[in-house]
């Protein structure tokens, strides 16, 4: 009995694609028309107000997720793939309508598909749906929500552009050794917290 | 709908303090959890990405209210 009970509590936990935390994860794809439409009427502050909601959605799903016990290693992944979808959107709309300075939008898009490559690289290392845990890049993550509202809002644009690309540079170097050389931890068992 | 829901002079405010009031607590949250991690074992790969974490969240708060002062014209 003891033997069963604790291969049972080892097993890794199922929990459904559709629950919760991925729904509000989704639901930040629908702040993007309307960014769009705000951006190509050249209402700045409607597009602040759209972004700032995509970034309140970001921060809202791992509380969900927490709330209602659905996290899984795809939800993570799932939020990492979205806020590439939303935020390269929004840097290249801004980018695009001559809202900020598109040399570096050009190195973050650059940057942020080298840092996808590595975590496809990592995950194929791991043999199994994993996310990286980038403790420096989670902190780049709110910074590049914010760039897009720095450039609907006309807040010191160029120097928050600009500034942000030496910054991403040093974490893709330093993360490059630890997702492509390092060992990789074993997968998390049911109950233990993800990494 | 108004293309413009608040005034400029409110908007400015609003997009200083929603930046300034992240980026200033952040980089101090963040000196002081580098600061308390000074003893941990940095063989540890964990603790070495922790650390460098904290680097880049310390820049990223300095860089954030550099940025609020130059909008608000201080600097």
């Amino acid at each position: 009995m003891v033997a069963a009970s604790e291969a049972s509590s080892s097993a890794p936990a199922r929990v459904s694609l559709v629950n919760p935390a991925n729904a509000v994860t989704a639901a930040r794809y629908l702040t993007l028309p309307p960014l769009y439409w705000a951006v190509a009427h050249g209402y700045h502050q409607w597009a602040t107000i759209f972004i700032l909601i995509c970034g309140l959605f970001d921060k809202l799903d791992g509380l969900v997720a927490r709330i209602f016990h659905c996290k899984s290693a795809f939800g993570e992944v799932f939020d990492a793939i979205t806020d590439a979808a939303c935020y390269g959107f929004g840097l290249i709309l801004v980018a695009a309508f001559g809202w900020a300075p598109v040399l570096p939008v050009v190195a973050m898009i650059a940057m942020g598909g080298i840092n996808v490559v590595m975590r496809l690289a990592y995950a194929k290392r791991a043999g199994r749906t994993t996310n990286y845990k980038s403790y420096a890049m989670e902190r780049t993550v709110a910074y590049t929500g914010y760039l897009i509202g720095f450039a609907t809002g006309g807040m010191a644009v160029h120097f928050y552009f600009w500034a942000y690309v030496p910054l991403m540079a040093a974490i893709l170097v330093h993360d490059a050794r630890r997702m492509l050389v390092d060992p990789i931890p074993p997968a998390p068992v049911a109950g233990a917290e993800v990494h | 709908m108004s293309p413009t829901p608040m005034s400029d002079a409110t908007f400015k405010w609003m997009l200083t303090v929603l930046t300034g009031g992240l980026a200033g607590p952040w980089a101090i949250i963040d000196s002081i959890q580098l600061w308390r991690s000074r003893t941990a074992d940095r063989r540890d790969p964990i603790v070495r990405d922790k650390q460098f974490g904290y680097v880049i969240g310390i820049a990223i708060g300095v860089i954030g209210v550099i940025g609020c002062l130059k909008f608000q014209n201080v600097i």
